[in-house]
């Protein structure tokens, strides 16, 4: 049974905000679902319902019988509570219909369909910078359907909003085909589809005739196309480069850079003053960009940022260091790793290309050839991490055209210190220089089990003892890797350090673990310490001092 | 006070408590939710409490900026008996705060307020503020504050990139760290960006390196020190710098609740104004 309303008056729409903010509670999450972008950031149902309810929050007390009383409550909370964009806007589409029905006490079809029309004026006035597609546009045909149902004889106030609820749901599913973000992501605007929803949850109250509100949120819910953040693929291509720069020159004028660059991409901004001029452009091409503009003046604080890197961080939660992302000075990086933690360390670093290898399986000079030659860049850092490796790697610069440097890296802490000095947009020679220092500046303690009974560095040794080297020289001799761990950070003088990273081979058990774990920390208590599951043969621990 | 119009910013300023008293500097608290309980940063929530609270809670607050109507509330009450007002805020690359600031603005009439993003955050913002409140007129401090924005920096050391990461402000890729080791992250804020400057390991050589850094941007009109939750290292880099820049003025000051969800605790900044 419908309830029968001749027109909107005060405590009418105060039911229609109520039902409103009933279903989009029942529904947020739904719009929470939609979020687009690669990032995490605010849940647009979250900000419009928390938006809703602070606007509601003050038209709940009010017995006012004019409308117009009641929108400006409205609008003045919504603008109090407003969250995120499209909170924001959502405020603002509650300010243009307040000052729309201004003065009134009630509403008919006709002045209901304006005051839609108006909020909808108001809210892309609000805007810097309007895009379609989005809860602007819902809104905007919201209220044209609203305008044509009203100029129709047999217009009533429950089909007005009626025709506004039906004409911002074809308006969302139509936002797809407005903004390539949606598209791609196969999903309707967020912020639009709330605002559906709140026209939706008006209509209700005229619908229903039970004024329990609650029930309406177990009503079934709107189809909405599902987009969980994981399950967007990358478009072909990706999603470009986000390219920024300042030009500086003479008399630029940025309707004209503005109109080149929006040929090579989207999203472009180019803002500034006939001697300085901001550009701002997503594209899959930014050396042309630069080219382009580089005919106008000089640039200046280029900055080109790979968008599908961030997105690509959360399909795999393994994402390396800024992979994807071309490097400035142009330089790639090898590195000689066993043991499948390591390897992850060292590709979770920015390291290029992995060749398998190290303590008994000592890699050929082949195989660095072939790794160094897969970098896609013309200079190339190798890093033979292993003692016994840095004299096949020293052959790989006679061997190729591309420019090879070795840094002489004797072990994986060495190999670690290195690569995470190595910073892409610093030269080769300046990066050489940091990396091996920061080689230098690093303790390795080694602990394996001796292969045959020897006598070294004056410590006598029989075989399958543990034995503790501290940079490559037989310090200790035992038992127990706790005891030899000990005694070698004793040795090193553990007041000179900070940080103990522990890479724990695939021989060591849990128990082995968690043993010497607890006992470097009772032992000294001074010392951070890190453990890293580092799945190396042969060495049950490699520690690294810094 | 001879200064006819007001000076607003908001909470992520980390204006110090002496500034806002002698400069009377208006300033809007942005908001941190725990659950469903909402605070005014500095307001309901001072900054010790707010890092008990952090370290205690399961689930990560999160923050959010003033209301456009809150802002315009603000405004009404200045321009009571103020002929304008200029109104500078966390960079709008961080935060709706200086946008809900414009949309606030615009809803009063009759009113100048010059709405400033300014592309940053923390101590550089109470610089622009402090610049702004010794201008003589309305128009001089505009000029002087949007001078000056281009000039902000804050060199961030960050213990964990989690809260961060968690906000959605940054990625680790971002930030050229991987997943696997725990690196220390030198960042950069300047020219509305974060940026990475440096990565290392130990905690003591980041401090060394954000100091080097530091150094290396010389000459500076302002430059201070903030921690969350770090007094004694953020005393002893304020030492170090004042032997190295005789006569300056470094003030010390605390990431308050809004930002410290983002920094997390243990957070070190090295915050400057380039001359």
């Amino acid at each position: 049974m419908a309830v029968k309303v001749s027109g909107v008056d005060g405590q009418v729409f105060k039911r229609a905000l109520l039902g409103s903010l009933t279903w989009l509670a029942g529904n947020h999450e739904e719009v929470n679902r939609l979020n687009v972008f690669p990032v995490p950031d605010g849940d647009t149902g979250t900000n419009m319902l928390l938006t809703l309810q602070s606007a509601v929050e003050d038209v709940k007390e009010s017995n006012a019988a004019e409308v117009s009383k009641i929108a400006k409550l409205a609008s003045h909370g919504s603008l109090m509570g407003a969250r995120g964009n499209s909170g924001v806007i959502l405020s603002q589409i509650f300010r243009g219909f307040a000052r729309a029905v201004e003065g009134k006490s009630s509403l008919t079809p006709t002045e209901l369909a304006a005051a839609f029309e108006e909020a909808a004026n108001a809210a892309y006035r609000a805007v810097n910078k309007p895009t379609e597609g989005t809860i602007l546009t819902v809104a905007r045909e919201a209220g044209r359907a609203a305008a044509t149902a009203a100029s129709g004889p047999d217009a009533t106030v429950p089909s007005v909003i009626a025709a506004a609820a039906a004409g911002a749901r074809a308006a969302v599913l139509k936002t797809p085909s407005q903004l390539q973000i949606l598209r791609d992501a196969g999903v309707v605007d967020a912020g639009g589809f709330g605002l559906q929803l709140i026209l939706e949850g008006m209509l209700k109250t005229f619908e229903e005739s039970d004024p329990s509100f609650a029930a309406l949120a177990d009503v079934k819910k709107p189809a909405a196309i599902p987009a969980a953040q994981v399950a967007l693929d990358l478009p072909e291509g990706g999603w470009g480069y986000c390219t920024e720069f300042l030009i500086e020159g003479t008399n630029l004028d940025t309707e004209l850079i503005r109109g080149q660059i929006e040929s090579l991409g989207n999203s472009v901004l180019v803002v500034g003053e006939p001697e300085l001029v901001k550009v701002h452009v997503h594209t899959d091409d930014p050396t042309s960009v630069i080219n382009l503009a580089g005919g106008f003046g000089k640039l200046l604080k280029l900055n080109v940022g790979d968008m599908s890197t961030q997105h690509r961080r959360i399909l795999e939660s393994e994402g390396g260091a800024g992979d994807g992302v071309p490097r400035p000075n142009g330089v790639g990086l090898a590195a000689v790793v066993a043991g499948r933690g390591l390897v992850d360390i060292f590709r979770g670093l920015g390291v290029d290309a992995i060749i398998q290898g190290g303590q008994t399986m000592n890699p050929s000079t082949q195989d660095m050839l072939t790794a160094i030659e897969s970098v896609p860049y013309e200079e190339v850092f190798l890093l033979p991490n292993n003692g016994n490796v840095v004299a096949a790697a020293k052959q790989v610069p006679g061997l190729t055209s591309k420019k090879v440097h070795v840094i002489e890296t004797h072990s994986v802490p060495q190999g670690v210190s290195a690569v995470v000095a190595f910073r892409p947009e610093r030269p080769a020679n300046e990066n050489l220089r940091a990396m091996k220092a920061e080689a230098e500046r690093v303790q390795t303690i080694e602990v394996t089990h001796a292969v045959r009974d020897t006598r070294s560095n004056g410590v006598k040794v029989k075989k399958g003892d543990v034995i503790g080297l501290i940079n490559d020289r037989l310090e200790f001799a035992g038992g127990d890797y706790s005891e030899v761990v000990k005694q070698a950070l004793g040795k090193l003088g553990p007041d000179s350090y900070e940080l103990v990273t522990v890479y724990r081979g695939e021989q060591a058990s849990d128990d082995e673990m968690k043993k010497l774990e607890s006992e470097i920390r009772s032992e000294y208590p001074g010392l951070e310490v890190e453990v890293q599951h580092g799945g190396q043969h042969h060495y049950p621990f490699i520690l690294s001092v810094e | 006070m001879s200064r006819t119009f007001a000076v607003v910013t908001d909470s992520t300023a980390d204006l110090p408590d002496q500034w806002r008293d002698r400069y009377g500097i208006e300033v809007v608290p942005l908001k941190v939710l725990f659950g469903k309980e909402t605070f005014r940063d500095g307001v309901d929530m001072n900054n010790d409490e707010f890092f008990r609270r952090l370290a205690a809670s399961s689930s990560l607050p999160t923050t959010s900026a003033p209301s456009p109507g809150e802002f315009a509330e603000v405004y009404r009450r200045l321009a009571q008996d103020h002929d304008g007002c200029i109104s500078i805020h966390i960079g709008a690359q961080l935060s709706a705060t200086a946008e809900a600031a414009r949309v606030g603005a615009s809803s009063v009439e009759g009113f100048a307020v010059n709405v400033i993003d300014s592309q940053s955050v923390s101590m550089p913002v109470a610089f622009l503020c402090r610049i702004a409140a010794e201008c003589e007129s309305l128009d001089v401090a505009t000029e002087a504050v949007r001078d000056r924005v281009p000039k902000t920096r804050v060199l961030a050391l960050l213990d964990t990139l989690r809260y961060l990461e968690m906000g959605g402000r940054l990625s680790r890729a971002q930030a050229m760290i991987g997943t696997m080791l725990d690196l220390k992250p030198l960042l950069l804020v300047a020219n509305a960006e974060i940026k990475p400057v440096d990565r290392v390991r130990t905690r003591s050589r980041a401090i060394s390196r954000m100091v080097d850094y530091f150094k290396n941007d010389l000459p500076v009109e302002h430059v201070g020190v903030v921690h969350a939750q770090a007094p004694d290292e953020a005393e002893q880099i304020a030492v170090a710098l004042r032997k190295d820049l005789p006569g300056r003025e470094v003030t010390v000051g605390q990431i308050g609740c809004v930002l410290g969800t983002h920094t997390g605790p243990k957070a070190l900044g090295l915050v400057y104004l380039k001359n």
